[in-house]
C-alpha cells in the first residue's frame, strides 16, 4: 500500500502535461468521458468526478516527518528541479470525509493546483514537510499529515480543516491575493427547509413568497434593487451612458430579435 | 424589439409575479418569485404567457420544501432560451449545457460548474458583463481565476501564449467556434413575416427558416466568430436614438476597441444580423406590439398581422411617437462569445492564425537552437478542427486553414510574426521573404 493517494504522487521522471494539456495523447482522444461504457447514462462531469473520488480517499497517516527548515526544503525542492510539469493533478477538491464527520455547512473548495504552483513557483509553500520514510513520495497530500484535530499523540499537528484554512487564508493574506472570506472559496450548503416551512398544502405563489420573506426579508429587500427584478440598472460599460443608472430592457434597451 | 406592450410574454422570464403592463409595482416584494431561481426539484416552471405566474400544475409547497442554491437549470430556464428558444440569442448558451460534453464546455462539462461560480452573487446582485444588455452589477474575468499569465508551464509555448494574453481574449483561442453544441440564430428578417402560406423549410441543421409570426431566419452551428478589438466597452443604440441608415447598417450594439489601445484585446463575437422596422420620419427604431394582451386585443401583430396597428400600439406603450410611416432597415448586434470554452487541448493551434508558421521555417526564424525542440510540432499543437469535423460539427471548411484571424482587418500590416506586434518593435534578425 502506498503512503499517499495517487492524487498527489509526484511523478518526477515522466513530465505530465495535465496542466496545459497539450499532450498528443490527449489531443488524439480529448474526451475522457467517451471512455465510459455507453450503458452508464447518468451524466457526470469527468474531471469533477475524478476530483471527488480523490477527495473521498483517506490516506494512511504519516507518523513522522523529516525535520527540515522551510528554507532548506524550498531550496532542496528547487534543486531537484520540481516544477508545474511534475504535478500529477492540476485540479483537486479540498474536501475529506475527515472534515465531513463534524462539519457540513459549506461545500468543498475547488483548488487549482497548477495555477497555484505556477503563480508561487514554490512547492514548499504548501508541501512544507516530507515523510520521514525515505521510500515515501517527496510531496504528499495535506490529509496525509493533517487528519483529525487534537490528536493526543500528535499535538503539533493541526487538524485537516484548520490546516487548510491556515494555509490558504494565511498565504492569501500575505500575498494580498485570493479570497479570505468563507464564500470566496466555499459554496454555502442550504439547510433543509422541509421542517421550517409553515405552508398549507396547495399554497399559492404569493403565500409561498410571504413564507420565504418571513425569515428572508433582507434578501427580499436586496432583490428589489437587483437587475433580475428591475430589468434595469447601472450601465458603466456603455459608451455615452456610463453614468446612467436606469438602463435596461425595462427602459430603452432594444435588440433585433 | 422591446418589452413594452409585450409584457405578458416577455416577463415569463421575470423573477416576479404579474408584470403584465407598466403598472407593475416594483417596490412590492410580495411579488418576488423566489422559487424560479431556488428550485432544486426541477419541477418548477412558469406559464410562458402569463406574466411570470407559475404553471398551476406545479406543486409549489413541494418545491418550497426543497429550496436550494441556483443551478444551470434554474438560470438556464431563462438564459438558455432568450429570443424565444434554445440558443436563439446567446450562441453559446443552450440546454445542452445542462449535461454538456467536456468538449462542449470544459467548465460545466468537465468540472460541473454552476453559473454563479463565475457569476458571483452578492446581495442578489449577479456579476457579469453582457455584450447584449447594458446592466452591470459586478464584474469578473477569466483572468480572475486563471491569472493574466494563465499558461503555467515554463516552456517556449507557455512563454508565447502568455504574451498573447496581453493582446487576445482567452476565448479567441479557447472558444474558437460558437454554437457548437446547438445551432444559433444569426439572421432574422422581420420584414418577411406575415406570409401564412409560406411553408417553413428545414436547413441542414434541422432548423426552420421561416415563421409567419416572426419572419425569415438563418441559423449557424459551430460557426467561426467575427474577431474585433474589444476593451470592455460597448456602443449601443437605444429606443429614441436618432439613426442615419442611409450610410450603412446600424449596429444596435458593437464593441469599442482599437489596435492602439493597450486595454483592447482581439475578442470573438457572433454578429446577429437583422432586418427590423424604423420610423421613417423620426428615424428611430420601432417597437411592435406582438403578443396579444387578451382575447379582445385589436392590435397585436401575432393576431392581426397588421404592422401599422402593431407599431402604433407598441410605440405608445414604449412612450414614443410613431409617425405612421415605417421602413425596414438592416441592423447588427455583436454578441460576445464567452461560454462553451473547450478543453485546452482543443484550443486553436499557432498555425491556425499564423500562416508564417505553416511552412518549413517556423519558430526557428528567431530561435536558433532546435536540438531539443520540435518547432513544427509546437506550431501545430492544438486543434485543426479535424477532430470536431469528425464528430459531425460543421467545421470541415476550417480544417488546415491558416487565416483564422484576419490580421490586416485588425490593423496589422500582416502576420505579426513577420510584420511586428502592435506596440513593441523588436528587430528579430530575419527578413520577410520576397
Amino acid at each position: 500500500m502506498t503512503r499517499t493517494g495517487p492524487g498527489v504522487l509526484l511523478i518526477v521522471t515522466a513530465a505530465l502535461t495535465g496542466v496545459l494539456c497539450c499532450s498528443p495523447a490527449l489531443a488524439a482522444n480529448p474526451l475522457p468521458d467517451e471512455a465510459s461504457p455507453p450503458a452508464a447514462m447518468v451524466w457526470t462531469a469527468p474531471d469533477q468526478e475524478a476530483a471527488k473520488k480523490r477527495a473521498a480517499e483517506v490516506v494512511p497517516f504519516v507518523l513522522a516527518v523529516m525535520d527540515e527548515c522551510r528554507l532548506c526544503r524550498q531550496q532542496r525542492l528547487r534543486d531537484m528541479g520540481l516544477s508545474v510539469q511534475d504535478q500529477s493533478e492540476s485540479y483537486s477538491l479540498l474536501d475529506s470525509p475527515i472534515i465531513r464527520e463534524t462539519e457540513d455547512h459549506y461545500g468543498p473548495v475547488r483548488f487549482m493546483h497548477a495555477k497555484h504552483a505556477g503563480v508561487t513557483k514554490d512547492c514548499a509553500l504548501c508541501h512544507h514537510y516530507r515523510p520521514l520514510d525515505e521510500a515515501a513520495s517527496e510531496t504528499v497530500r495535506c490529509s496525509a499529515c493533517h487528519q483529525e484535530p487534537f490528536q493526543k499523540d500528535h499535538p503539533e499537528r493541526l487538524g485537516l480543516k484548520a490546516a487548510y484554512h491556515q494555509q490558504c487564508m494565511g498565504c492569501h493574506r500575505e500575498m494580498d491575493k485570493g479570497p479570505i472570506d468563507c464564500r470566496g472559496c466555499h459554496r454555502k450548503n442550504v439547510p433543509d427547509h422541509k421542517d421550517h416551512l409553515q405552508l398549507v398544502e396547495g399554497a399559492g405563489p404569493f403565500q409561498v413568497t410571504a413564507e420565504c420573506l418571513r425569515c428572508h426579508k433582507p434578501a427580499g429587500e436586496d432583490m428589489l434593487k437587483s437587475a433580475h427584478w428591475l430589468w434595469k440598472g447601472p450601465s458603466p460599460y456603455t459608451l455615452d451612458h456610463r453614468k446612467d443608472v436606469e438602463l435596461g430592457k425595462a427602459t430603452i434597451a432594444t435588440n433585433n430579435f | 424589439m422591446s418589452i413594452a406592450s409585450n409584457e405578458a410574454r416577455c416577463t415569463s422570464c421575470h423573477a416576479g409575479y404579474g408584470w403584465k403592463d407598466n403598472t407593475f409595482d416594483f417596490t412590492d416584494m410580495t411579488r418576488i418569485d423566489c422559487l424560479v431561481c431556488h428550485d432544486t426539484t426541477g419541477t418548477y416552471k412558469k406559464t410562458p404567457t402569463a406574466a411570470g405566474m407559475p404553471d398551476p400544475a406545479v406543486d409549489l409547497v413541494a418545491v418550497a420544501k426543497r429550496v436550494g442554491p441556483t443551478s444551470r437549470k434554474t438560470c438556464g430556464d431563462c438564459h438558455f432560451n432568450g429570443g424565444g428558444g434554445e440558443a436563439v440569442k446567446h450562441a453559446d448558451l443552450s440546454r445542452q449545457l445542462l449535461e454538456p460534453d467536456r468538449s462542449c464546455d470544459v467548465h460545466m462539462g468537465g468540472y460541473d460548474f454552476n453559473c454563479v461560480e463565475c457569476h458571483r452573487t452578492r446581495n442578489h446582485k449577479i456579476a457579469g458583463r453582457s455584450s447584449s444588455a447594458p446592466v452591470v452589477e459586478g464584474g469578473f474575468s477569466c483572468e480572475a481565476c486563471h491569472t493574466n499569465k494563465p499558461h503555467h508551464g515554463d516552456d517556449l509555448l507557455d512563454h508565447h501564449l502568455n504574451k498573447h494574453s496581453d493582446n487576445i481574449a482567452c476565448t479567441t483561442c479557447h472558444a474558437p467556434v460558437y454554437a457548437k453544441c446547438k445551432p444559433t440564430k444569426v439572421f432574422w428578417d422581420w420584414s418577411k413575416a406575415g406570409d401564412k402560406e409560406r411553408r417553413p423549410q428545414k436547413d441542414k441543421h434541422g432548423m426552420p427558416d421561416y415563421d409567419p409570426k416572426k419572419g425569415e431566419f438563418v441559423w449557424k452551428e459551430s460557426a467561426k466568430p467575427v474577431y474585433t478589438w474589444y476593451g470592455g466597452f460597448m456602443k449601443r443604440v437605444f429606443l429614441g436614438d436618432r439613426l442615419d441608415w442611409t450610410r450603412g447598417e446600424i449596429n444596435i450594439s458593437a464593441p469599442v476597441g482599437s489596435i492602439n489601445d493597450p486595454n483592447s484585446k482581439i475578442a470573438p463575437f457572433k454578429i446577429m444580423r437583422g432586418i427590423q422596422a424604423a420610423d421613417a420620419e423620426h428615424k428611430y427604431l420601432l417597437v411592435p406590439h406582438l403578443f396579444p394582451r387578451d382575447k379582445n386585443d385589436k392590435t397585436a401583430y401575432w393576431k392581426h398581422y397588421d404592422w401599422q396597428k402593431s407599431f402604433s400600439d407598441g410605440m405608445q406603450a414604449a412612450g414614443f411617437k410613431y409617425s405612421g410611416k415605417y421602413e425596414w432597415i438592416r441592423t447588427n448586434m455583436y454578441w460576445g462569445v464567452q461560454h462553451e470554452v473547450m478543453p485546452a487541448e482543443m484550443a486553436l493551434s499557432c498555425v491556425q492564425c499564423h500562416e508564417s508558421l505553416k511552412g518549413e521555417r517556423t519558430c526557428n526564424r528567431c530561435h536558433q537552437d532546435n536540438r531539443d525542440v520540435d518547432f513544427n510540432a509546437i506550431a501545430h499543437k492544438g486543434t485543426d478542427f479535424s477532430y470536431m469535423a469528425s464528430k459531425g460539427r460543421d467545421v470541415s471548411h476550417l480544417v488546415g486553414t491558416t487565416d483564422y484571424i484576419d490580421f490586416k482587418a485588425l490593423g496589422y500590416k500582416g502576420d505579426p510574426i513577420i510584420t511586428g506586434g502592435r506596440f513593441k518593435r523588436l528587430p528579430m534578425g530575419y527578413k520577410a521573404e520576397k
